[in-house]
Formats: C-alpha cells, structure tokens, sequence
C-alpha cells in the first residue's frame, strides 16, 4: 500500500478504534471517555494527509476493486474526493478537540457533579461519532452505488442515533423521527436514481455511469441524485428536519452533522456534476430559484429565532441555499458550454463549503455545553458570554462574522465570488437563464443584508452584552475546547488572507469537473483575485488583511495624537437613561425586540402573527397579554396536511403486523411467488 | 414645492445681535426702579404680591429675579417702577439682578466671570443647549423653542439643540424646582461633560416665582444645581433668552452687559 | 374605618343617573374641612355646571371607588387619594399620580385646610408592568425629554416595535399650586391662574375670574368682554399653530415647521403689542380686563387679515403634503363611542364626534353675541382628524378675531372692569382653553381663597393616551403626543 493510502487506512482504522473503545471501557472511567475523540481526530488528520495526498494526485486507495463483493469498486480517493476529504476532516480534527473537552466535563453541569458518573449516560456517543465520521469518509472515498448506498445509509443511522441521543429530553425523540425519515426518503432518492444508472450502464461502477445515453432515464436519474443530496443539505422544501435535527443533537455533535457530514451532500452534487454532467434547463432553473428561497427563508428564520441553537441551524439552511446558488451557476454554465462559467460558479460554491464548514463547526463547538450548563438556550438568557465564557465568545463572534460575511473573513471572500458569479448571468444567452439567475441574485443579497442584522444581534447582544444580574453559569472551553476555537478561528480569518493557496487547492480538487487552467484564472496575480472572467472586478483579501489593520492603527494614532492625554482618562457611568426613576422589568432591547422590526418586514416570508388581548391577572398589575409568533411555511402548508393521512395509511399498513406466525409465512410464499414470476418473465 | 414656498418670503431672520432689532430694543423685561421715592414709604413692599421690593432703610430695592411681570408696582407707583427694556437682563451672580444694583466689588466680579470665562472659552464658537423643565408653566418652554424659529435661528450663531446631556455644553434649567424633577436634574448635571454652564431662564428658575413657597418645589432650582448665568423673566422673551446665552458663552462685550432700565441695552452688541 | 357608604354612594348614584341622562362628569375633587372631607363633583350640561358634594367624616381611611361605575374618575380618584390618603376601594389601579409616597405616608397636603406640611419629598418606586409576554422591556422617555419638552415620563412597555402599552408617570414637575392659592386675596389669585397652564393663560385667568363674578353677581362691560374675547381667540390660534409645528417637526418637513413657527412668533408678537405681555399676563382681572388694547382695531383688523391669508395658504400646502398626512392617518386613533364615555374635551373630543364647546354651549364673555360658526363634528378620531379640528377651529377664531375687531371699532367708552368686591362665596367658573374647557372651583372667605381647584383640560384628556395605542410603532408616539396637544403644567399643577 503506498504512503496516502496508508494514511487513508490508518485514519479508517483509527475511527473504528474510537468506536471500539468507547462501545467496550465506553466512558466508564474518566480518563476514557475523552479517548474515543482523540482517536477520532487523530484519524481526521490521517484522512486530511490521505486527501492532501490524493489531491496532489497522488494515488489513494485503500482496499481495491472486488473486496467488499463483486462489482464494488473499493474505496479509493481521487481529486474531488480528495479535496472534500481535506474540507470535511479539517474541521472534524478541531472539532473532535472540542468534544474530547466536552466529553470530559462529564456531562450535564447539573447531575449533582459527580464527574465519573456523569458519562455513564455518555456512552455510546463517541461509538455513534465515530461511525458518523466513517460513514462521511467512506462515502468521500467510494467508487461504486453500492459502497455509496451503504455509507449513505450509515449516516443516516448515524444522524438518527446522534439526534436522539438524549431521548429524555423533550422534543429529541420526535426530532430524531424526522431526521430519520428525511433521511431515508433521501437514501431512498439515492437508491432509484443508481439503480436506473446502474441498470442501463450495466455496473455499479460510479465512472461506468458517464457513458449512460443521455435519455428520460438519465435525467431522472440526475434529478433523483440531485433532489436525494438535497434533501441532506436543506434545500427548500426539505429543509424541515435541519433545524430540529441539529437542535436535537448533544453537544459538539450539532458540529459534526452541521460542519462535518453536511458536506457529504455537497460532494454528491459535485459528483453527479462530474460524472453525469448537468441535467437539462428546466431542472437548472428550479434549482436556483428553490436555491434562491432557501437562502431567504433560513435567513428569514434565522433572524427572528429566539434560540441560540435554532438561529445557527437555520443558518445552516441559510449557507445551503447560498451554495447550491453557485452550484447552480455552474450547471447553467455546463449547459451552455462555458468552461468559465463553471468554475466561476463551482469555485464560489466550493468557497462557500469551506467557509461554512470551518463558521459552523466553530459556532456549534462554542455553543456546546451552553445550553446544558444555563438551563436554556434563550438568546435573552445567554447574554454576556464575552464577559462570563471568554473563549466560548470568541468562537460565536468569529464565526458570527464569518458567516455574516463580513471582511476580512473567509465568509467575506466566497460571498463576494458567489455574487460575482451570479453577476455574470450577462454572460449566459437566452432569457430563461438569465431570468432565473437574476432572481437568484436578488435573494443572494437580499439574504447578505438579514445575515448581517441576524450575526449582529448574535454578536451585539448575546456575547457582547452585559450581563444579567443573575448570570447563568456558563462553563467556559477548557484545553482542548479551546485549542478547537483558536484552530477553526485561525481558519476562518487566515483562509481569507490565503485565499489565492486556497483557490490552488480547490483548482486541483474541481479538475475532475473543470480543468484547473480555467479554476486558476481566479488569480489574476498572486495576491489579487477576480471571478475567473477577466477584467470585471477585483479583489485582494490579502492584502485587505494589511490594510484594514494598518488604518486601523493610524486612525488610533491619530486619535491619541491629536486629542492629547484625554483620550485615557475614562469616566464611567452609567447608560442615560433619560433620568427615570426605574423600571421593573427589562428596560434594555432585548434579543426578541431587536428582531421585531424583521419579524415585521418580512412577514409574508415568516407569517408573523401578534396577538395583544386584555387579561385578568389577579396577583400581579398585568392586564394586557401580548404574543407574537411565527412559523414555518414550509412545514405547515407543505408537511402538516400530510401528517394525518401518512398517520392515516401508518396505521392500516400495521394491521399487516398481526404478529401471527401464519401470516408471516403465507407473506413469505407470496414474496417469493411474485419474485419467481418476475424473473421468470423477464428472462 | 415646500422649497419653494419656503423662499417666498425672503429672509425673516434677526441680525441681532451684529446689529440692532428695534423688537429686540422694545423687549419687555421685569420691573425696575426708576428713581428713589421722595417720600419714604414703608408700604411699597406690599405693591408686589411675589415679594420682589424691599423698602428697608430708605432705599427700595427691586429683585428681578422676583418679578412675575405682574405690573402692580408699575402701575401703582409709575414714579418709581417702571417696565425694563431691552433684552440685557441677564446677571452672572443672584445679587447681580437686584436693581439698583448692589457695589460690586471688582474682584468678585472678575473671578466670577473668568471661572466662567475658562469654562466657556471652549465653548465659544459652536454649543449644544440641553433643556431640562423643573416645574415650569409651559412658557419657557415656548420662548426657548422659539429661538429656534427663522426669527431667531440661533442656529446661525452656533446654538444647536442636542437629545442628550451626553453631549451638551449648556443647561438651560426652567421652572420653580419641583422636589419631583431635584434628582433627574441632578442626574443630568451628573451625566454632562466638563466644562459646563448652567443657565436658570426664567423667574421660576431664579427665585420659585409665583408657585413657591409650597410643599413640592424649592425656591428655584438654585439649590439643586450651581447657576452661572440668571435670567430672569415671567416668561424671558426669547431675545433675553439669547442675551442670557451670549453672556455665558462671552460673546458680549463687556459694556453689554446689565443696565436695568436703559433702553440702549439692547444695541450695539458684537458677537 | 370604613367610612359609611351612603352617604358617598348615594353621591355616585346621582352622578351616574345625570350621567345617563346625558350630563358630562367634569371633575371630582376634594376639601378638607372641618365636618371632614368633602368630595365634590362637577357636571357639565346645556344649562351650565352643577355640582353635587358627600362629606368624608374626618376619621375615614377609604370610601367606595367611582371609577368602576364611571370611568372617566380614574385619575381624579388616584389625585384625591395622593391629597388626603383616602383609599378609592375597588379602584382598579390605585397608584400614585401627583404625590408618590409610600402607603403609610403621613404628610398629606390636605387642600383646603389650612397650613400643611412644609416639604413632602417624593418617593418613586418602579410602577408595576402592565403587560405580560416574551421579550418585553420597557422604553422609559422621560422625565428628561430629547427635545425642549415639559417633563414627564412615559414608559412604553414594547416587544421591540409595536406598543402594546404605554404608561405614564406625571408626578415630577407637580407644584401643589392648591395650596398656593390657600390664604392670596381673590386679585392676587389671577396671577397665580394665569401660571397654572401657561400656554392657556387667558382661558385660566377666565375661568378663575368668571367664578368670582358668580359669586359677586357682577356682570362685565361689553367692551371688555370683546378684548377677553380678543385674547382668547389669539391664545387659541398660538397654541393650534405650537401643535402645527410640532406635527411637522415630527413628521420631518423642515420648511413647514419654519414657517409655522414664524405664525406663531407673529400671533405672540401681536399679543404682546396689544397688552405688553406674548402670552396674554395681566389682561383679564376679576369685573373685566385691566386695559384696552395697546393697538387700535384697524391695526388688529389688518394685522389678522395678513396672519389669516398666510395661514390659510400654509395650511392648505401642508394639507395637500400626501407623506406628512400618511404619518397621520389612523395613527392614535381614539373610539368615538370611548370619547362620549369619557367626556373628552377641546379638539381630541371633536375629532372623535363628541363636542362640548363651552363656548357654544355654556357661553360666556361676548361668544352669545357673536357668531361661532361651529364647523361639523369629525368621526375617525385619528391624529389627521385631530389636525383637520384644529385648523377648523383656527379658522373660526380668525372668523370671531375679525368680528371682534369690527366690535371694537365702535365699542362705547365706558369703566372696563365692573365692581367685584367679594369676601365670602363659592362657585365654579369656565372658559374654554385651546386644550378644552377649563373649570375652576373657588371658595372666598374673608376676602381670601380658602380652595381653589383648577381643573384643566390637559388633565382630562391625558389620561386618554393610555388607549391611542392600535398598533403603532414607535416611530408613531411622536405623533401622537402632540396631536393632542396637551400641556403637562395643567395636568400636575
């Protein structure tokens, strides 16, 4: 086995170690139960060199062809694999830092404090981590339907385990339902399409699906694919699930599912994209235009949300439909032919994947343990994190402003491509293109402007707030919850200063799709980028790391110099607050009331409902109740009149469990009865 | 359309004081002592109902600072009260408005108005009035929102109105210091930045006027926070107002001063 | 102890029987004197303003409350009870509004006996919330306002945007000028009215004067009539015009705030060339006014005919300006059905449909002689009816301005002020303020005031603000505020 495939076996190996320990001495010891993650992320470094290796071009493979059974096509990693593998276990490496530490706290900050034992209920989800991260690698690294399928169907379980993993917290078991269920429609999507694939191309080979002729049976496929990774990333209208699912889960997992698996969905595309190319214009267009709305209605949510854990799910929604506008640039550009156009949009997509990976992961770790340790994940009860939990503040402000793209973030970088690919929709002939673009760049900034008032209040209030008297304990990070926020946060600012290294690295990764010649003409000189066409706009983040500093101090400078010796001296006071004589209650903007005035503006999008009605409070001098709601669209017009008939058909389909042994023989005769005639009619 | 209709009449506003308004001349202020009354009539104390004249050994003394502009010494005794006129009303010190003035000695005089002249000497170009209402009946506040119509746009002399004490320069105080408003008063005093001025338009603000002495407010707000200029007035009008602020600011020259009962007061004052 | 509820009650089931028959409740207040606490209550029909009293014995603590039978008593209870320490049991929020003390407060002004407490210092505690739900907090505007305000504070409790509730807390520039009155001579007393609500000066120096000539029978020249008439109606126009400016001020049309303000600095101008004094001091006295105009009727007669063409013309551009009247429309409205159970006064009334000008129907002075020319009642009650209201009344003050001034012109000579030498007597005397009716109750004995009560129409008509709010932002309140036009002086005294 050469060196990067050895990489990818040790860092295979290494997972399933984790889960061992933790399933066998299973975080019955203190000292244990931080083992199984620091097996785990030593394993994401191995995959990170097996990718970088693969990336190189180097050869990666780790069983070959006909191991797993005949027609598989083993696991092996070429250059898109490669890239996704460096994104996706990059961050699972900080992020299996971050819940080592969590892990080793011993659990919820309220069990009485008895560390040892608080992991006893812990045990098994470093097993389920584990098997999450494995199942995202070997999903990265398989050649054929079946491995894919299987590594799918792993995750899927693995999502399940994940999210109820607390099943005596309320709601956990109902969410983990609907992970469960998206997930298998989506492995079910996944399932029809490789098969039609597999059944015209005659294997199971991935590559072998290329040479499919291009008829009703390919796009269906194609879309089937397409709608099947999806439905794991968010995308209208599936994106019910994401935010209970990631809400549902412990702790820094909500980082593994949310920054670590989420981009096994956006490998897929990119993959379909590779080897079925793109599917036909109708298809393109609803995929911008749903792309486009997702973007605004995870932001939408996102910004009246009034838990900490909800606002950074529906972000995740958010960042979905962001990518998938990109992605979608690039299938109107292999459409049409335009090799330029491609890499344009597959460039700010891949950005955008990188960008969110390192945000969310570093927002989830920061978050992790908060929830537990106050009580609730109020934003109005979790004010003042910068002054209560240091660390855990930097990690949600980086990350915050990272994924409000603010410069000089990574964030600010790939929004700037990714508008900038929208922006060539001048470039595309034909109307229904550009209609379609257009309305997809609206959204696209539209959705920029809501980010930046939802990480605002995110920011603004929550960790740079002042406390409330009585503050909740927060719990700050400790060494390796910390080591995690220094290295996703380094990545997060540093990738932007190295955007050009990092547009090398995605040029070689996107080769498989688009030739790197036309990836690398991003780099109109080594430290000024412009959107792969020449000559419309530029951008230099590296060099705007120098200059925003450097004025930065000169504006301080001057400030001292010119203001004498008064600048330092500092009264302080408190706030004016038009001299009253108090107030019960708050009488500071509260995180509700800053989103107030969005929950109004956007109230088509959000249905905002405010009832202000007169009650009769005996104890207290109340007489006017006020409420104020919003809800999901999507869920409650789409999928809330489909629960009672799916309820309806669930309990006639149980009647077939009679649990009578005569009736599951005489199913048996009839399955078999009906196979023999399927086969004996077709051959 | 508005622009247009806001042209049509020309310039409407006062050049005072860069030069004389013959309004501004004609102002009304308190009541002053024209002359000393041949007879020396103990009773003239009981013509003013606020308590404004003292007839004590001989001399009467009027207290502008008093006077509620009520007319009945002017009316009752014109030989010796008459009407004020011009707007420089205004006194750096409480005994600077009793007429005929007090022998002011040149050194109190002068430390006064340089301890005010250092804290001002920044303020001179551009400064931001804060208004605080201590019990007032309403209007003050109308001759101090009137300086800020085109008549008067103080505006043009580098007056401005600001929201907040956080970033005034003056106090402008009215009303008799209702217990009520003493701490949110003493609040906003708190709340604004070195230097300071403070300003007490009006008799109300002086002296408690008309409404003290009762249990809610205190004889003027002098009590409540130091006063560097007094304006006196039942209401001041706005270009005694003015007056009051220029002579804080030390936008006047010297002779512009106070002269109760001089007509010519009101000419001639540079900015 | 309780006190025995008769005699109270049987006062309340009058007032509520002339209430339903069609009388407006006009103010409740209380005296203390020596049989005990007389509460005595006003009300206001076509024949005049009647009053009907109960007597407290001195030894009660609390009586039954009114406000539950009759709304518009909420504040006039909450007053007496911080006067006297009264308790209005089963009033539905009996908290401080003048005087915040705790419960056990032993110093009470008491109005009406003699002597008192020298100092009572306030004492505010946090005012409970009044509105229960997420995220809710509470803007505290006041008592120092952003603007050149007259201080009081008002809370908006809010979830960020709308309001759902506003409260106010009026008590921080209250004077306690009822005990002021106590012990002045019935001349020095309109001195002290006039600086009750200084923005109405003349209608409270009217008011108080029109009491004491009830009690002395006296009846005022004609002539004198005319120029109380005169500076009424230009006190009217300066106060519709201060409203003006404020309204666009809010609304952001700086041209049409200059130009509003530079009306109302000629209608001050001229008041202060007719009389000495901007605001009107010194004009009425008790039997007449004090002098003539210092400007003759020609020159009156010009002077409004300029003031009413460029009003007029202003006010039809401001009218016809669609983003100004937008901010105003349905903005604070006010229930015409609320206003009738409320006896609103003035222009807030008016707008809402219900109209009780007491120059109409309780006139005084010159009104019965000359024409009104009442302009039809308004039905949405929002912040443009309030507007429209005041200008119709604008221009029936410049229609009366006009009349007066031809009156004038060929008035007889003749003694301004008619004999009104009293020294013992009680009665109740109104006028009708920019705000609304104004209505004083005076007692003389002696010669001097033992109780003066003034009661405003800003005092009336505030406590309305509690329900303007209909889903209004807060980018609304400004607007509201001053299409009421309230003055905060009247309201704490």
């Amino acid at each position: 086995m050469t060196g990067f495939s050895a990489w990818l076996a040790a860092g295979l190996a290494l997972l399933a170690a984790a889960a061992a320990v933790d399933l066998v001495a299973g975080a019955r010891r203190h000292l244990l139960s931080a083992l199984p993650y620091l097996a785990g992320a030593a394993g994401s470094v191995c995959l990170v060199v097996g990718g970088a290796g693969a990336l190189a071009g180097h050869r990666a493979t780790v069983w070959p062809a006909g191991v797993l059974g005949p027609g598989t096509a083993g696991l092996s990693a070429d250059r898109l694999s490669g890239l996704f593998l460096v994104i996706a276990f990059g961050a699972a490496a900080w992020v299996s830092l971050g819940f080592a530490n969590w892990a080793r706290r011993g659990g919820r900050a309220g069990s009485g404090g008895r560390a040892g034992s608080g992991g006893t209920n812990r045990r098994g989800l470093g097993a389920c981590y584990a098997l999450a991260l494995a199942a995202v690698a070997v999903f990265l690294t398989a050649g054929d339907a079946f491995t894919l399928l299987f590594a799918w169907e792993i995750l899927t379980v693995a999502f399940y385990l994940l999210a109820g993993f607390e099943r005596g917290k309320p709601d956990r078991p109902a969410a983990a339902l609907v992970t469960l269920a998206f997930g298998k429609a989506s492995g079910m999507a996944l399932l029809a399409g490789l098969l039609l694939l597999a059944a015209r191309s005659g294997s199971l080979a991935l590559a072998s699906f290329a040479h499919v002729p291009a008829s009703g049976v390919r796009t269906t496929a194609q879309v089937l694919l397409l709608a099947g990774f999806a439905v794991k990333v968010g995308l209208v209208p599936f994106q019910v699930w994401l935010p209970r699912g990631y809400a549902a889960a412990p702790g820094p997992a909500r980082a593994v599912m949310a920054g670590v698996a989420v981009n096994v969905g956006f490998y897929g595309m990119w993959r379909t994209l590779a080897v079925l190319g793109p599917p036909p214009g109708w298809a393109t267009g609803t995929l911008l235009v749903l792309a486009g709305l997702t973007a605004v209605l995870g932001i939408a949510h996102a910004a009246v949300q009034n838990g900490l854990l909800r606002v950074i799910a529906y972000s995740s929604v958010e960042n979905a439909g962001l990518i998938l506008a990109g992605f979608g640039v690039a299938l109107v550009g292999a459409t049409i032919g335009d090799r330029l156009l491609v890499a344009a949009g597959l460039l700010a997509a891949t950005l955008q994947v990188i960008a969110h990976s390192a945000a969310k992961s570093l927002l989830f770790t920061a978050a992790a343990g908060m929830e537990s340790a106050a009580g609730t994940d109020n934003l109005d009860a979790l004010r003042g994190v910068a002054r209560l939990a240091p660390w855990r503040g930097t990690g949600l402000a980086i990350g915050g402003l990272t994924l409000a793209g603010l410069p000089p973030t990574a964030g600010f970088v790939s929004e700037w491509f990714l508008l900038e690919a929208l922006m060539q929709q001048f470039r595309v002939p034909g109307l229904g293109f550009r209609l379609v673009l257009a309305v997809a760049g609206a959204a696209v900034a539209l959705t920029a402007g809501f980010a930046g008032v939802t990480f605002v209040r995110l920011i603004g209030m929550v960790v740079l707030g002042q406390p409330r008297p009585v503050h909740p304990d927060l719990g700050d990070l400790r060494v390796g919850g910390r080591a995690a926020v220094v290295g996703l946060s380094a990545a997060c600012l540093a990738l932007a200063a190295l955007t050009p290294l990092e547009i090398r690295v995605v040029a070689a990764g996107l080769s498989p799709i688009v030739p790197a010649t036309a990836t690398s003409g991003a780099l109109k000189s080594p430290w000024v980028l412009q959107p792969v066409f020449a000559g419309f706009s530029i951008l230099s983040p590296s060099w705007l790391w120098i200059a925003m500093p450097c004025l930065f101090l000169i504006v301080v400078l001057l400030t001292l110099g010119l203001s004498g010796r008064r600048l330092l001296r500092v009264r302080r006071v408190p706030a004016w607050r038009s001299a009253t004589a108090g107030v019960t209650g708050s009488a500071r903007y509260t995180a509700f009331g800053f989103a107030n005035p969005t929950r109004r503006v956007l109230a088509t999008v959000l249905h905002t409902r405010t009832d202000v009605r007169r009650i009769d409070a005996e104890e207290s001098a109340a007489h006017v109740g006020y409420e104020s709601d919003v809800i999901e669209v999507v869920g409650w017009y789409l999928y809330r009149p489909l629960v009672r008939p799916l309820l309806a058909v669930a309990r006639a389909a149980r009647r077939l469990q009679s649990g009578r042994l005569d009736a599951y023989l005489a199913y048996m005769l009839i399955a078999l009865i009906a196979v023999l005639a399927v086969v004996i009619a077709l051959s | 359309m508005w622009a247009l209709r806001g042209l049509r009449n020309g310039v409407v506003t006062t050049r005072w004081p860069a030069r004389p308004d013959p309004y501004a001349a004609a102002v009304r202020g308190p009541a002053t002592v024209l002359a000393q009354p041949a007879d020396a009539d103990d009773r003239l104390d009981r013509l003013c109902p606020a308590g404004a004249i003292s007839a004590a050994d001989g001399a009467v003394r009027l207290d502008q600072g008093r006077c509620v502009q009520c007319g009945r010494c002017v009316e009752g005794r014109p030989d010796v009260f008459g009407w004020s006129e011009g707007p420089a009303t205004a006194g750096l010190w409480r005994g600077a408005l009793t007429v005929p003035e007090f022998e002011e000695t040149p050194e109190r005089l002068d430390a006064l108005r340089s301890g005010l002249k250092t804290r001002a000497a920044a303020l001179r170009r551009s400064v931001h009035l804060r208004h605080v209402d201590a019990g007032s009946d309403g209007t003050e506040e109308w001759e101090i929102l009137a300086l800020f119509n085109p008549v008067y746009d103080v505006h043009r002399l580098g007056i401005f109105l600001t929201a907040s004490p956080r970033h005034a320069d003056i106090l402008l105080v009215t009303g008799s210091g209702a217990r009520g408003m003493a701490e949110p008063l003493r609040q906003t005093y708190e709340a604004m930045p070195d230097p300071k001025v403070v300003i007490a338009v009006g008799t109300d603000a002086v002296s408690g006027g008309l409404a003290s002495p009762t249990y809610a407010v205190t004889g003027g707000i002098g009590d409540i926070v130091p006063v560097d200029v007094w304006v006196p007035g039942s209401p001041p009008a706005p270009f005694s107002i003015l007056h009051g602020l220029l002579l804080a600011l030390g936008r006047l020259p010297a002779g512009a001063g106070r002269k109760a009962g001089s007509a010519a007061a009101g000419e001639g004052a540079r900015p | 102890m309780r006190v025995a509820p008769d005699t109270v009650s049987a006062l309340w089931d009058r007032l509520a029987d002339e209430v339903t028959a069609g009388r407006r409740f006009a103010g409740l207040f209380g005296s203390a004197r020596p049989e005990g606490l007389v509460l005595s209550a006003h009300l206001a029909g076509r024949d005049g303003v009647t009053m009907a009293e109960a007597v407290l014995p001195a030894t009660a603590t609390s009586y039954p409350s009114l406000t539950p039978r009759l709304g518009a008593a909420f504040w006039y209870e909450r007053e007496i009870c911080d006067m006297f320490g009264v308790i209005p049991q089963g009033h539905p929020r009996p908290e401080p509004l003048l005087l915040p003390q705790p419960p056990d407060g032993a110093l009470r002004p008491r109005p009406g006996e003699a002597g008192g407490p020298a100092a009572i210092e306030p004492d505010p505690r946090a005012l409970p919330l009044h509105v229960i739900g997420p995220g809710l907090f509470t803007i505290p505007h006041g008592p120092v306002r952003s603007g050149v305000f007259e201080s009081i504070e008002y809370l908006v409790e809010t979830p960020g945007e709308d309001i759902p509730h506003l409260n106010m807390r009026v008590f921080y520039k209250h004077r306690g000028l009822e005990k002021r009155f106590e012990g002045m001579t019935a001349a020095d007393g309109v001195l002290l009215a006039e600086r009750v609500e200084g923005t109405a000066t003349v209608a409270h120096a009217l008011a108080y004067c029109h009491a004491l000539e009830r009690i002395a029978g006296a009846e005022v020249p004609w002539t004198a009539a005319l120029v109380r008439v005169l500076h009424a109606e230009l006190e009217r126009l300066a106060c519709h015009l201060d409203v003006a400016v404020r309204l666009a001020d809010a609304a952001g049309l700086a041209v049409a705030t200059a130009r509003f303000g530079w009306h109302k600095e000629h209608v001050l101008r001229l008041v202060g060339r007719a009389c000495g004094s901007r605001f009107g001091r010194g004009v009425v006295v008790p039997g007449g006014v004090s002098r003539l105009p210092l400007t003759g009727p020609g020159e009156l007669l010009s002077e409004v005919g300029r003031l009413d063409r460029a009003v007029t013309a202003d006010v039809a551009a401001l009218m016809g300006t669609a983003s100004f009247l937008d901010r105003l429309r349905r903005t604070g409205p006010l229930r015409p059905q609320r206003a009738r159970e409320h006896g609103a006064l003035g222009p807030v009334g008016k707008a809402s449909g219900y109209s009780d000008d007491a120059r109409e129907f309780r006139a005084y002075d010159a009104y019965p002689s000359l024409g009104l020319r009442q302009p039809a009642p308004r039905a949405a009650g929002d912040a443009l009816d309030r507007l429209r209201v005041r200008w119709d009344e604008v221009a029936q003050s410049f229609h009366l301005l006009r009349q007066v001034a031809d009156e004038l012109a060929e008035a007889p000579e003749g003694p301004l002020r008619a004999e009104c030498g009293v020294t013992d007597g009680r009665a109740a005397g109104w006028a009708e303020a920019p705000q609304g009716e104004v209505l004083y109750d005076v007692r003389l004995e002696d010669g001097r005031i033992t109780r003066c009560h003034p009661r405003s129409a800003s005092f009336h008509n505030l406590v309305l603000m509690h329900e303007l709010f209909a889903g209004d932002i807060l980018t609304d309140f400004p607007f509201i505020e001053a299409s009421l036009g309230l003055s905060i002086a009247g309201v704490t005294r």
